[in-house]
């Protein structure tokens, strides 16, 4: 408020009034005076934490991350991890694994309901309703043990071929049937795909173009994915051409290896600060009027003086902690270690391969070998009940979101002319879509918190692989953080890629 | 039209040039990032004046009223209500507030509360009186601007032109010394506009001291003591309707009012 | 964790009406609904191919002879009331018959129940006799159960069909009428159908036991006077509408409702022995001085003249408070304290004539004194000889936990969402983390936490039964996403109501308490009640974390019971039967409000 521009009268000032009654000191003493108690609480609360954790002599450190811990894990990349950082890693991957298979079969059987719901026919209209009265008034976990019960009462596994031909086993084990897996060559292969992906886009526009200039039909979404499909089939074949990738790779790992410590904690810093300076540049840059005047209110400080202050911390807590930036180098140099192995296989190796589902003699039962795709009854159970359970949810929002363009939408279409399938995918559905799409991520997110639920049925998803660390090791403080660290992030992934997609769909409107 | 010209109490003949200062204005200045709204705005308002403030939308007319009644606050210079100073002074403002009364395009009722309740509220709550008393003074009120038997509907049920005119009456239950009018008549339908001008006309003559946005022409020539045309943020000419109307000196003036007129 | 927050989108749906059933014959009916194309055709023989297979696996699963019904009907008071000592029974009874008092009179007062025509009851009863007769051709019954169901189908859909033959367009009854005939035959059956009495013998080890007849009378008895007391405090509830207008009797309704759930809490679950020298020497004084002072401060305080002296005032009451935490101090005193300190800052906004400031210091003393009241309830030598946390659970304890969780949560969650939307900043950092990391994690997690860490984080000598840190970290989780719906409601008030309400002199908490909050609230009406079905739903995650909510009774205690081993499915069942049955009522009741409300009707 320091720079005033010219002004033709004289300039007035205000008399200050006392402290005690001027609202912008009350509100910011207000605002302290709350900081104060939240931090004092949180201060007072830790400390008993502190001592207590003390006096019955359990430290809260990550030291189970590198011990060796005694378990074993129904499922999972790893059965019998050797730490409890892997342990608690094969539980990360496999809530994202079930979330993930989740929400693509939730989201497919929710679009079903939903138009069911929808639909004419009285019957099928009144099957969706019972549907969706039924399951989302039933509680999540209620459903779970059902189906878990349901299915472990399934006849025993054989060593005889399974009811059907040996393709598929239902049993109380579990579920089983064929699958197709990624072998060796698959990201040699994913190259030229990826290849083909650019030259496609290049046609596309290509093929817009023409359309745009001559008015033709051209179908360039067609010929796009008719390019990217050539590219792949092609890539079946001379895929082993790209194993020299690998190498670049391998390169990237060891100049991860060679930098010191410092590089990261430098570049790191230098984002923070930089980023803060940026950002402060363009806010100030925004409240400057075209005559130069910057009209500065409270809050606007508070914004920047507040910016600056993270930044800052940001920068202490990167040089001071150097594990972090040890960290980012080393997994930095394994990932890539891992992708050049990746590629650097065997020229003859395909990129997909099949495999049936076979049972082996395990102990006194039989049980299902490695191959073949197999869904332990723990997992059938989190997957049917976070899938149907979610399709209620996910139904209610298609149905809502299709009734909710305006019904004039539909007849202004036919009234220029449009045939009903154009109406519905130019019109109702890019409107629809952006109706339905926030509330659905919504039930993403609620599908991926969800999936916690395992733990009733012992699937061993991180909650559950978490509770068995902590009653061995007696570290529950540390291994909260992690749940919470790791729900946190899975949330702010599943936000910011729904929130891409409806960015891009209001951008489409428009 | 026709009525308006005979009418013979123009308030424009009284002479208030004894008649104490109620808003003083200096150097007024504010901005929105970096869009100046008010630029170096200067006026003073005499007791038992009544202004009308012209000019196109987005000239800082509004912006400038509200800042009169703190409901934005002006970065530069100074704003005097009835000799108090608006400036971050919790214990002005509340004294600012309940000594100017505002009415606003929208009407902004309480759809919650029963008309006779959106009437009592403040002066029970903020002026502390007793409820019984609020309520006499509340149905003398809706009597004056001519709505005593909507008392007990919500305002949803009423017209846009009962509504403003309980919010007229809503501003009044205060008792105030000044009132701000921010376009009353621009949301409402034509055969409305009337009975809202004749309340507005009628407390005019009352004496109370008013400062009108508005866009009704006719009733800035029958009731105004002055005019006030806005541009850019600027105040850029004032003048008696009379001169304003027939006679303006600024292009800007003539512009605006070859469009309106 | 859940459903919590999308309830307003259903909300938005389910406002439409059901369409009108067409008034087509039968036939073309038909072919309109079922089989107008050929797709359609084929869509309507899949559905009932669907439906068929959906009938027939679950009618074959519930009438296996296999299949342990008496597990559930044994165990029918454990899951209810799980370990609470039968001789103690009384109070329970008690209780029920004032719920069963209160909703009577409230239907009377609220004029509750709508008219059904005759028409419409009848094609109910055909259409449901008709199933009826269908689901017995697919159950796999013997010769002659099969034969009584299809009698009864048959009388049922016979009864439908001439009613609806026989009745005139228009005539109508109350639907009320049939919810008491409904009531009525149910409490009857209990006298005459030999449904059969089962129950655990004691001896030495108990044993389960079952005999043919009626049930036992310890269970028709009470149900029966509790039918009879909800209709005679419904014919109560009419009386007292002729005699008193409806706008004193409804507020004392709403207050006696809101009274009842702590009140019957501390009836249930006092211990009978309980002496009251300690409540005589230390609580009542206590509560006391605090009414007495509390209430010359708060009237000081309300006076119009006080001016900014009393924020001072207020904000040094509310640090003493505060400071009291950090030293050896009942806990009482430390609430007390603390409320003292939100009326004092409160004052200002509700200051006034005598007759204001009367009022407001006695919402002080009665307040304090339901704190007061709680806390001793609370800390009362509970009940009951069962050792530990777990003579509560089943049905009990889920509606202990639930209520609980959503009073505390409510102004919580109001609180969060109105600093999410204010203009202070640092309020609103820190309440949109606090919201954004509660809404990231799963209720588990918390629950987990709260029930093992608790105890951790309190300070010596201070303790926390399990149930009560579960309730604080669920009430935590609850409030979250209680504040987003709340917010939705604050964001839909627009700015020229704030405007208005700045504009007329009041200060931002009149204008929060008087216009902003009614106005946001009855907007988050439907999404709320959302909230609290969830949060209903979801105490079910109890049984997680070991407590004996009705889940863990099912699932893990009776089907290790020696008679019922391995009867689990049948529990589970019954389990998703009773949550379905809350949960559907109460969505459909807040339909149903929603549309009486008649929202964005201005």
């Amino acid at each position: 408020m320091s720079d005033t521009p010219t002004s033709t009268s004289a300039k007035v000032l205000s008399a200050r009034p006392p402290l005690w009654r001027d609202a912008v000191v009350l509100k910011w003493v207000t605002q302290l005076f709350l900081l104060f108690i939240v931090l004092t609480s949180l201060w007072f609360l830790t400390s008993q934490a502190g001592d207590n954790l003390e006096a019955r002599d359990i430290p809260s450190d990550f030291n189970f991350i590198e011990r060796p811990v005694d378990i074993q894990l129904s499922e999972g990349i790893d059965t019998h991890p050797d730490s409890g950082g892997r342990a608690l890693w094969v539980g990360m991957v496999n809530t994202i694994r079930i979330s993930i298979v989740g929400i693509i079969f939730a989201t497919i059987l929710g679009i079903i309901v939903g138009l069911a719901r929808l639909s004419n026919n009285w019957l099928v209209n009144r099957l969706g309703t019972m549907w969706v009265e039924t399951l989302r008034n039933i509680p999540l976990l209620v459903q779970i043990i059902f189906y878990f019960s349901v299915l472990t009462v399934l006849p025993r596994v054989t060593l005889e071929s399974g009811p059907i031909n040996g393709w598929f086993h239902i049993s109380n084990k579990g579920i089983s049937m064929p699958r197709v897996f990624l072998a060796d060559g698959f990201y040699q292969w994913l190259v030229v795909v990826l290849i083909g992906a650019v030259v496609g886009y290049y046609v596309h526009r290509h093929r817009t173009r023409i359309h745009n200039e001559t008015g033709t039909i051209t179908s360039p979404t067609l010929w796009a994915l008719a390019v990217i499909t050539l590219f792949a089939i092609v890539g079946i074949f001379i895929h082993p051409i790209f194993s020299w990738v690998g190498s670049i790779f391998g390169a990237l790992a060891s100049l991860f290896d060679s930098l010191p410590v410092l590089v990261p904690q430098i570049v790191l810093s230098g984002v923070a600060l930089v980023g803060a300076a940026m950002w402060v540049r363009k806010f100030i840059r925004k409240h400057r009027s075209a005559r130069g005047h910057l009209s500065l209110v409270d809050d606007d400080w508070f914004r920047i003086i507040f910016t600056a202050a993270v930044s800052i911390i940001l920068v202490f807590v990167f040089i001071s902690w150097s594990g972090l930036s040890s960290w980012i180098l080393n997994s930095g140099r394994d990932l890539f270690e891992v992708i050049e192995s990746k590629f650097n296989v065997d020229g003859a190796a395909r990129p997909f391969d099949a495999m049936r589902p076979e049972i082996i003699q395990k102990g006194k039962f039989p049980n299902y070998g490695p191959s073949g795709l197999t869904m332990s009854v723990s997992f059938a159970a989190v997957f049917f009940g976070v899938v149907f359970y979610t399709s209620a949810f996910i139904g209610e929002n298609v149905r809502g979101g299709i009734l909710a363009v305006p019904k004039g939408q539909i007849e202004a279409a036919s009234a220029v002319g449009l045939r009903r399938s154009q109406a519905l995918r130019h019109i109702i559905l890019p409107q629809a879509f952006r109706v339905i799409l926030p509330p659905t991520g919504n039930q993403y997110l609620n599908l991926t918190k969800n999936t916690s639920l395992a733990i009733a049925v012992g699937y061993s998803d991180i909650v559950q692989v978490g509770t068995t660390v902590f009653n061995q090791t007696g570290k529950t403080l540390p291994v909260v953080g992690i749940w919470m660290l790791f729900y946190l992030s899975c949330s702010l992934t599943i936000s910011v890629i729904v929130n891409w997609f409806n960015v891009r769909m209001q951008l489409v409107e428009r | 039209m026709n009525e308006i010209e005979n009418t013979e109490t123009s308030a424009s003949t009284r002479d208030l040039s004894n008649a104490p200062d109620m808003i003083v204005c200096e150097g007024v200045s504010k901005w929105y990032g970096d869009f100046q709204a008010l630029d170096d705005v200067s006026a003073t308002i005499k007791e038992q004046e009544v202004v009308v403030v012209l000019g196109p939308s987005g000239s800082g007319k509004s912006t400038w009223i509200r800042c009169i009644n703190r409901l934005e606050h002006h970065q530069e210079g100074r704003i005097e209500v009835d000799g108090i100073e608006l400036t971050n002074d919790l214990r002005n403002i509340e004294k600012v507030r309940s000594e100017v009364g505002m009415v606003f395009q929208q009407f902004n009722l309480f759809p919650h509360l029963k008309v006779l309740d959106n009437v009592t509220l403040a002066p029970i709550w903020v002026r502390k009186k007793p409820k019984a008393e609020a309520e006499e003074q509340a149905a003398a009120l809706l009597e004056r601007v001519g709505i005593p038997e909507q008392a007990d509907k919500y305002p949803g049920q009423l017209s846009g032109g009962q509504q403003q005119r309980v919010a007229i009456a809503r501003a009044l239950a205060m008792e105030p010394r000044i009132m701000l009018f921010d376009e009353p008549t621009s949301a409402l339908d034509p055969e409305m506009i009337k009975e809202v001008l004749d309340v507005m006309k009628e407390l005019a003559l009352s004496g109370m001291t008013m400062m009108v946005v508005t866009h009704e022409v006719g009733f800035a020539k029958e009731v105004a003591d002055r005019i006030i045309f806005m541009d850019d943020g600027q105040i850029v000419e004032t003048g008696t309707p009379e001169v304003f109307f027939s006679n303006p000196t600024e292009d800007r003036t003539k512009l605006f009012l070859s469009q309106i007129l | 964790m859940s459903d919590l927050n999308i309830t307003g989108v259903e909300g938005t749906v389910a406002i439409k009406p059901p369409p009108e059933t067409p008034k087509l014959p039968p036939r073309e009916w038909l072919k309109e609904n079922l089989f107008s194309n050929k797709f359609n055709t084929l869509l309507t023989l899949f559905s009932t191919a669907i439906l068929l297979m959906i009938s027939r696996g679950l009618l074959s699963f519930i009438f296996n002879p296999e299949r342990q019904w008496g597990s559930t009907a044994t165990n029918l008071r454990l899951m209810m009331t799980q370990a609470y000592p039968e001789e103690q029974y009384m109070r329970v009874w008690v209780s029920v018959a004032v719920i069963f008092t209160l909703v009577g009179a409230s239907m009377a007062i609220w004029n509750a129940g709508s008219r059904v025509t005759l028409r419409r009851l009848g094609s109910f009863l055909l259409s449901s006799g008709v199933v009826i007769n269908i689901l017995t051709l697919l159950a796999p019954f013997s010769g002659q159960a099969k034969l009584i169901w299809l009698i009864i189908g048959s009388a049922v859909a016979g009864a439908g069909g001439t009613l609806l033959r026989v009745s005139d367009k228009d005539k109508n009854i109350s639907s009320l009428t049939l919810v008491v005939a409904t009531l009525t035959a149910a409490i009857l059956s209990l006298w005459i159908v030999p449904f059969g009495h089962h129950s655990f013998v004691f001896e030495r080890t108990p044993r389960s036991m079952a005999e043919t007849g009626t049930v036992a009378l310890t269970t028709k008895l009470p149900w029966t006077i509790m039918v009879v007391i909800g209709i005679l405090a419904y014919f109560f509830g009419k009386t007292m509408t002729s005699r008193f207008p409806s706008k004193n009797l409804r507020p004392t309704i709403i207050g006696i409702w809101f009274l009842t759930p702590p009140t019957l809490l501390y009836l249930v679950l006092r211990d009978p022995d309980f002496d009251m020298g300690h409540v005589l020497n230390t609580d009542i004084p206590i509560f006391l001085i605090f009414a007495i002072a509390g209430g010359i401060l708060l009237s000081w305080l309300t006076r119009p003249t006080t001016g900014e002296i009393g924020r001072v005032c207020a904000a040094l009451v509310l640090l003493a408070g505060f400071g009291m935490f950090f030293t050896p101090m009942r806990m009482i005193i430390r609430i007390l304290m603390l409320l003292l300190a939100t009326f004092a800052l409160a004052a200002p906004t509700f200051a006034g004539d005598s007759k204001k400031q009367r009022r407001y210091v006695l919402a002080w003393i009665g307040v304090s004194g339901i704190i007061t009241w709680l806390v001793t309830a609370v800390n009362t030598p509970s009940t009951i000889e069962v050792p530990g946390d777990f003579f509560l659970g089943g049905v009990s304890l889920t509606l202990l936990v639930a209520i609980f969780t959503i009073v505390i949560s409510f102004p919580i969650g109001i609180l969060l969402a109105l600093a999410r939307t204010s203009k202070m900043p640092i309020f609103r950092i820190l309440s949109t983390w606090f919201i954004e990391f509660v809404r990231g994690i799963p209720l588990i997690t918390i629950l987990i936490f709260f029930s093992i860490m608790v105890p951790l984080f309190l300070p010596k000598g201070m303790e926390l039964s399990e149930v009560s840190a579960i309730v604080i970290g669920y009430s935590l989780f609850s409030a979250a996403y209680l504040a987003e719906n709340v917010r939705g409601g604050l964001q839909s008030v627009t700015r020229g109501q704030h405007e208005a309400a700045e504009a007329v002199g009041m200060t931002t908490s009149q204008k929060t308490f008087f216009i902003v909050l009614p106005q946001a609230l009855r907007v988050s009406i439907p999404p709320l009640v959302g909230h609290c079905i969830g949060v209903f739903k979801e105490t079910s995650l109890l049984a997680i974390i070991g407590l004996f909510d009705i889940l863990y009774i099912a699932r893990n205690v009776i089907p290790n019971q020696t008679e019922f081993l391995g009867s689990t499915r049948e529990n589970l069942l019954f389990v998703s039967l009773i949550y379905f049955f809350f949960a559907y009522q109460m969505s459909k009741a807040s339909q149903r409000l929603e549309r009486r409300v008649g929202l964005g009707e201005r």
